[in-house]
Parts: C-alpha cells; structure tokens; sequence
C-alpha cells in the first residue's frame, strides 16, 4: 500500500501449527489441519480460499473466539491460544473485528452502537467526545451525522457493514479483522468497502486481515494474499506473485476455474 | 443339526443381546454426561451472573428497557389468567366442600391455595412461555447474527449485557407480578363467590383473614424469585446453545419453555417440602 511502511521481520500475529476439528453428525470434520501464517505490523493480509474452507475459521482464532485443538496463536507477543485464562480484554481491546453481517446491535441506534464500546472503556467520557467522535466516525465512513439516529433495520446491507467498521474504529484498535466484507454487495458498494479498507489502514496504521473470496477486492486492498486450501496455506505473496504463480491450486481459484488445469510455462 | 450349530446360534444371541446392552449404555451415558455438564454450566453461568449484578446496574437503560419488556408488557395477561385462576379455585373449592365443609372457609382454602400454589406455580408457567421464549428467541437470533461474538469482540462481556439484566429483572419483576396476579385471584374468586357460589361478600372476605399467615406470603415470594432465575437462567442459556438458523430459534425457544416448566414443577416440590414441612 503506498505510504505505509512495513517491517517484514516485525510480526503481529503468527499462527503456528494450527488444527482445528468441529464435530458433526458424520463425524469428526477437520477444517485447519496445519495452518502457518506470520502477519506483519501495519500490512494488509488477504486470506483467500473456497467456501467452507475455514477462512473465518481462521480469523475466529486470530481474536480468541474460537481455541485450536492443536497449535498456537500469538498476538503482538502473546500468546492467545492457551486454555488457561489469559487477558483476554486487553488483546481484545487492541483488535477488532468487521462481520459479514455487520453485527450490529439491533436494540441501539447507529449512533448508541458506535459509541457503545467507547462508553464502556472510557467511564465518565464526556458526552460530547463521544458526540464528536461518533461525528467524526460517521464522515470517515461517508455517512450523514442524521443517521445517527436511525437504527440498523433502517440500514441497507453496505451501511451496516460501513456502521460495523465505524463502531470497531470508535475503540482504536491496532489490528482489525475483515471477514468477507464486501460478500452480498454490489460492486460499486463492494468497492466503497475497500476504499475504506485502504483508508483505515492508512489514517489509521492499523494492520488489517480480510478475508474474501472477492478476487477484485483482494487484489485492490492487499500488501500480501495467503491462500487456504484444504486446511493448509499453500501459497503467500503479493498481488503480482499471487497473478504470475504456477501453483495449480492458485490459479484455479483466481481464474475461477471449474476444474484444475495444469499451469502453461 | 449339528453341534457346531447349536452352539452357534445361542452364542449370536448372547452376542446381540451384549451389543444392544452396550449401545443402550452408551446411550444413557452420553445423555448423563450431557446432563451433568449443562447443569455445570448453568451453575457457572448462575454464579457469574450474580456477581455481575451490581456492574448491571450501572447500566440502568438496559434495565429498565428489560423491566418494560419482560414485565410491564407481561400485566394484560397476568391479568387475564390470574382472575381465571380465582374463578376456578372457588368454583373447584365449592365443589370440593359440598355439604361436608362450612362456606365460611371457603375464602381461607382459595386464599392459601392461591398463594401457595396455583399463584406462583400457574403464572410462572404462563410466564415461562411468555418471558422464557422471549429470552431464548432473542438470545438465539443475536448469537445467529453474531452479535453476540461482536460483544466479546468489543471487549464486552456478555453475560453482563445479555444475561445479567434479563435475569436481575426477571427475579426482581416476578415476585411483583405473582403477588399482582394473586391478589386478582383472589379478586375474581370474591367475584364468582359472590355472584354464583351463594356466598356472602363479608363470608368470603372473613374468611380470606381466617388463618392468613404472613409465612404464606414469604413462600410466595421465595418460590417466585427462585421460578423468575429459572425461567430467565434457562432462556438465556438455551438461547445461546441454539444451533443455527430459524429452526435453532426455534427449538431454543421450545426446550426454554419445556425445560423451564419441568423445573418450576421440581422447585416448587423442592421449596413446599423444605419451608413448609
């Protein structure tokens, strides 16, 4: 991304032989069976792959909702991945997390579920710092100080998503996660969504995962794509190596092809 | 037949019978081990509740935005059902009494059925449907949308936001309507005596004070905040087990129900046989 300085040996989160399984009526389903991944400070990482392929999966272990069955997850130097009770709050108050959905909190406004978090962190903040950063938020993410007001049934699918981003910037996060932010928009929408992912990344010096299977998107808003296939990273690199690699697998999935062929020299 | 034969066949059926004994074990096992690992978890979830509470009620909007739901909007039916209640315990009470038992107790057995049994025990099964799905059906929508995750992912917990002020104020709003839906009990029992029964006003009201108990009244309320953390802890806690989709909420909201009305039965033995044996 240009402008954004990244040093390639500082790591912010590294996953270390990740395996997960999940349980179901045909048995034991093992989605991670290897996972190694490093992301680095201030970089933008796109994570790539099929449908159920356990993208989400992935980023669900990044911010401690979900624990591996084998494995380790470390963040900014700590290790999050430990049964045993951990400081959750304060690695959870350095990231956050966009939702496919958005999330949002149904009972509030727009407005309540942007500062929601801030209040709760910060007791006996001034109502008009919230005000103002809710205002300030709202512009960042192209939205009328009006919707404030509105509540998130009134909200197309793209604001929810937009007023998603707003409330997880509210508590000024180093790290946010994306999990297929730009799935079941338009793509004049879609691209508002990595515009605002180039965005934050930049006013922000956040470091961003996002994960899509939204080729164009992932072209446009990542320093680097890891590409999952059957439980394993198979491939890292930039845009360009990701275009000009000769893995099969690789470029079965950005050409959308049905079936595998056999990469020409 | 040869010997190989009869001896084979008996050892096939000791065989099967052996396979479906241990499959009906293993059956019974899974489902204990189930059993016991919910009810360790709905203590633990019980106990961090508590704990919570009076973090909960730094949040007073979400408080008094749970009373109005839960309880202000649960009085039209504790209405309905309460005078119900009273018409039917007098009529059953009249007809129990015939000719063998004075009409002037007849204000006494309502007044104590009431408020032992029928108040507490009938409108908290009516709100085990009412407030109980509530609970689970919301619970189970915002863990489907992942709001719930977004609270932990925000740093939130969210037994303090979604389960410490639904149960708080279940607990705290049950004994209020019970005792509300108690005294219209008794109200409509008045009104069907007095109506239909041949009993005087001053017959029936004398004795609703014959042998009144103060105790009465505090196993009244015992039985309520204990049916009111039941009806919310099981909610909440089905709710967020549910599995996904609209069949999810949906069977969250039945097992809330199932499961809430079975234990206010088991609780209400439990509570009559400790204070009132």
């Amino acid at each position: 991304m240009p402008g954004v300085q990244i040093d390639s040996n500082d790591i912010i989160i590294n996953l270390r032989g990740l395996r997960k399984s999940f349980w179901n009526k045909d048995g034991e389903q093992a989605v991670l069976k290897d996972v190694n991944l490093q992301i680095r400070r201030g970089e933008t990482m796109v994570i790539i792959g099929g449908s159920g392929g356990g993208k989400s999966v992935i980023l669900k272990h990044m911010i401690g909702l979900l624990q591996p069955d084998e494995g380790e997850v470390e963040v900014d130097g700590s290790v999050i991945s430990t049964p045993t009770f951990f400081d959750a709050a304060t690695i959870r108050r350095k990231m956050g997390m966009l939702f496919q959905m958005g999330a949002l909190f149904d009972s509030m406004s727009v407005g309540e579920n942007i500062a929601f978090a801030l209040r709760e962190h910060n007791p006996g903040i001034p109502e008009d710092s919230v005000d103002e950063v809710v205002a300030r938020l709202l512009g960042l993410i192209n939205l009328n100080p009006a919707f404030a007001s509105k509540m998130p049934s009134e909200l197309s699918g793209g604001m929810k998503k937009r007023v998603s981003l707003a409330r997880t910037l509210a508590v000024e996060p180093e790290i946010v996660l994306y999990d297929e932010p730009t799935t079941g928009l338009d793509p004049i929408t879609s691209d508002v969504i990595n515009d605002l992912i180039i965005d934050t990344q930049s006013h922000f010096h956040v470091t961003s995962v996002v994960v899509t299977h939204d080729m164009v998107s992932a072209y446009k808003v990542a320093d680097r794509i890891a590409m999952l296939y059957q439980g394993h990273i198979i491939f890292v690199g930039t845009p360009d190596e990701v275009k000009a690699t000769k893995n099969p697998y690789v470029q079965q999935f950005i050409r959308g092809m049905r079936k595998l062929e056999a990469v020409p020299e | 037949m040869d010997s190989r034969t009869t001896i084979a066949i008996p050892i096939a059926i000791i065989e099967a019978i052996g396979e479906i004994a241990i499959g009906v074990f293993m059956r019974v096992r899974k489902f204990i081990v189930a059993a016991l690992s919910s009810v360790g978890e709905m203590l633990r979830i019980c106990f961090e509740v508590f704990v919570l509470f009076p973090k909960a009620i730094k949040t007073p909007s979400l408080i008094i935005k749970q009373a109005m739901e839960l309880c202000v909007s649960s009085i039209p039916l504790i209405f309905v059902t309460s005078i119900f209640i009273g018409m039917i315990s007098a009529v059953s009470a009249k007809y129990q009494f015939r000719n063998m038992v004075p009409l002037k107790y007849l204000g006494t057995s309502v007044t104590k059925l009431t408020l032992l049994e029928l108040g507490p025990v009938l409108t908290g099964l009516v709100m085990s449907g009412r407030i109980g799905s509530s609970i689970a059906a919301q619970i189970a929508s915002m863990k489907e949308k992942e709001e719930v995750d977004a609270y932990t992912v925000l740093g939130l917990d969210p037994l303090r936001f979604l389960a410490a002020p639904r149960i708080l104020v279940s607990m705290v709003t049950m004994p209020v309507l019970i005792i509300l839906g108690c005294f219209l009990a008794v109200i409509g029992a008045w009104a069907v005596s007095v109506s239909g029964l041949g009993v005087t006003s001053y017959t029936f009201l004398s004795g609703t004070r014959l042998f009144f108990s103060n105790y009465d009244i505090f196993v009244c309320l015992v039985k309520s905040v204990v049916f009111g953390l039941l009806i919310s802890l099981l909610g909440y806690y089905h709710g967020i087990h549910s599995a996904g989709g609209a069949k999810g909420v949906g069977e969250a909201t039945m097992k809330s129900v199932v499961s809430s009305s079975v234990m206010i039965l088991m609780f209400d033995f439990l509570i009559a046989f400790l204070l009132l044996f």
